[in-house]
C-alpha cells in the first residue's frame, strides 16, 4: 500500500489500535515472563525474609521490566477500545460496549497495576524491614491472580454480545470461547485462601491450566480482530465475508484502484 | 436444469451436527479443561493414595449414584424435548424443557445437602487434598448447571414464541445440558467410583 492510499485509510487508526495491543501483549509476556519473572508467580509460602531475598534477587529486572510496563503499560487501553469499538459495530444494544469498556478499565487497576506498584515498592527500597517486603509481596501476587474474577463479567458481556449480534462481526465458538475464559478466571480465587497444593497463586489448576486457557484466548481474540478490521466496511449492517480465512490474509483492493 | 432437479431427490439429505456447530467447539475446549483438572486429581491421588481414600470413604456413594440417575434422566428428558420441537409438537416439548429444569433443581438440592453434610463432618474446603478437589470439581460443576438453567430459558422462549423459533438454538441449548451432563458422569466416575 502507498503511503498516498494509507493515510487516505479509513482503517488506519483500527490497524494503530491493533498493531498497539500486538505490540502491549508481546511487551508483557516479555517482562514479566523473562525480564522479572513474575510470572511464574514466586511461593505464596515464602517466609518474611525469603521474600526480602525474592526481591533482592529479582531486583535489577523489577525495575527494568516494570518501568517499561509504567511507560508502555497504558497501551492495554487499545485492546479495550478495539475490543468496545467491535461490540459498537455488532447489532447489539450500545449499553454492551459500554459495560465492557468500564468493567475493563476498572478491572485493569487491581488486576494489573497493584502488582506492577507493589513489586515496584518493594525492589526500590530493599533495605526495608522483612515482614513490610512480605507484605508487598503478597498484596502483589494477591491482587493479580485473586482479583481475576473482577474480568469475569468482561468476558460474559462481550459472550452475550456475539452470541445475540446479527452482524456477524465475530463467529459464535469465539462467544463459547469467552464463556471457557470466564469460567477459568472464576477458578483462580482460592488463591486467596491456600499457600500450597494446586489452589494458590502459583498452583497447576489455579494459574497453570488457566494461563494456558489465557494464552489460547488472547491469541484468538488478537487474530479475529485482525480479521475483523480486514472485513469491517463502516456500515450498519451484517460485515462482508472474510476475503481469505488466513492469517496473513491482505485487504481486499478498494474497487477502481 | 430439469434434470438435475430430477437427480437431486435421490440424494441423501446433509449430515450435519445437532445445534449450532460452534457449541460443539465449547464442549470440545470445556471436556479438555475438565480433563485435564482430572488429570491433576489423578495424579496427585496417585501421589498420596492412602490419604485420598482415607477422605474418599466420608463420601457418601449412594448419593452420589442418586445425582448421577437425577442429570441423566434430565438428559433424557432434553433429549425428548429436542425430538418434540423436532416434530413441530412445541407444547409437549416445552413440557419436557420443564421437567429438565426440574431433575436440574434436584441436583443442586442434593448437591448443596451433601456439601452441608461434609461440612458439618469437618470436611472443609481447606480441611484435605481430596476435600479441596471434591469441593472445587462439584462447585465448578454447579456453576455450569446454573448457566445451564439460562439455557433452559432461552430454549422454553424459543418454543413458546412462534416468531423466535429456531430449532437450532433448541438444539444448542440441549447440547449445553448434556454437556453438563457428561462432566458429571466424568466427575462422578473419578470422585465417588474410582478407588
Amino acid at each position: 500500500m502507498s503511503p498516498v492510499a494509507l493515510r487516505d485509510n479509513p482503517k488506519r487508526e483500527l490497524w494503530l489500535a491493533w498493531g498497539a495491543t500486538v505490540f502491549f501483549y508481546n511487551l508483557y509476556a516479555v517482562v514479566f515472563f523473562v525480564f522479572t519473572h513474575i510470572q511464574p508467580p514466586g511461593q505464596p509460602w515464602y517466609s518474611p525474609d525469603q521474600a526480602r531475598t525474592w526481591f533482592s534477587h529479582h531486583h535489577d529486572g523489577l525495575l527494568i521490566g516494570l518501568a517499561l510496563i509504567f511507560v508502555f503499560g497504558g497501551l492495554s487501553a487499545t485492546s479495550i477500545a478495539l475490543i468496545t469499538y467491535s461490540i459498537r459495530r455488532m447489532s447489539v444494544s450500545r449499553a454492551f460496549s459500554y459495560s465492557y469498556l468500564i468493567i475493563y478499565s476498572v478491572s485493569a487497576v487491581p488486576g494489573f497495576l497493584f502488582i506492577c506498584v507493589a513489586l515496584t515498592a518493594g525492589a526500590m527500597r530493599p533495605d526495608r524491614s522483612p515482614q513490610l517486603q512480605h507484605w508487598l509481596y503478597q498484596l502483589g501476587f494477591l491482587s493479580f491472580s485473586g482479583t481475576m474474577g473482577v474480568f469475569l463479567i468482561g468476558s460474559l458481556v462481550w459472550m452475550t454480545a456475539i452470541l445475540l449480534d446479527r452482524n456477524g462481526v465475530f463467529p459464535k465458538w469465539f462467544g463459547y470461547l469467552n464463556l471457557c475464559n470466564a469460567l477459568t478466571e472464576v477458578v483462580v480465587s482460592p488463591s486467596w485462601i491456600f499457600k500450597t497444593g494446586v489452589f494458590p497463586w502459583n498452583g497447576l489448576i489455579a494459574w497453570w491450566i488457566d494461563v494456558f486457557v489465557f494464552g489460547i484466548y488472547t491469541g484468538v481474540f488478537i487474530t479475529l480482530l485482525r480479521g475483523f478490521i480486514i472485513r469491517e466496511d463502516f456500515g450498519t449492517g451484517p460485515l462482508p465475508p472474510a476475503p481469505h480465512w488466513r492469517f496473513w490474509a491482505t485487504e481486499p483492493a478498494e474497487a477502481g484502484s | 436444469m430439469t434434470t438435475q432437479q430430477a437427480a437431486t431427490p435421490t440424494a441423501p439429505p446433509a449430515r450435519h451436527v445437532p445445534g449450532q456447530p460452534d457449541m460443539w467447539f465449547f464442549v470440545l475446549f470445556e471436556s479438555l479443561i475438565f480433563t485435564a483438572y482430572l488429570g491433576v486429581y489423578l495424579y496427585y491421588r496417585a501421589q498420596h493414595q492412602q490419604a485420598f481414600l482415607q477422605a474418599q470413604s466420608h463420601l457418601t456413594l449412594w448419593l452420589g449414584v442418586v445425582d448421577t440417575i437425577v442429570l441423566l434422566t434430565s438428559s433424557w428428558s432434553i433429549a425428548r424435548c429436542v425430538e418434540q420441537a423436532r416434530a413441530g409438537r412445541y407444547d409437549v416439548a416445552r413440557r419436557d424443557a420443564y421437567i429438565t429444569a426440574a431433575f436440574g433443581v434436584i441436583f443442586l438440592v442434593l448437591k448443596v445437602v451433601e456439601w452441608t453434610r461434609q461440612i458439618h463432618l469437618g470436611n472443609t474446603f481447606s480441611s484435605s487434598d481430596f476435600f479441596q478437589y471434591f469441593f472445587f470439581l462439584t462447585a465448578i460443576h454447579f456453576v455450569h448447571l446454573l448457566i445451564g438453567f439460562v439455557a433452559l430459558g432461552i430454549l422454553v422462549r424459543q418454543l413458546s414464541d412462534v416468531k423466535l423459533r429456531s430449532q437450532e438454538l433448541v438444539e444448542t441449548c440441549a447440547t449445553y445440558w448434556h454437556t453438563v451432563d457428561f462432566l458429571w458422569v466424568l466427575i462422578f466416575a473419578v470422585l465417588y467410583v474410582a478407588r
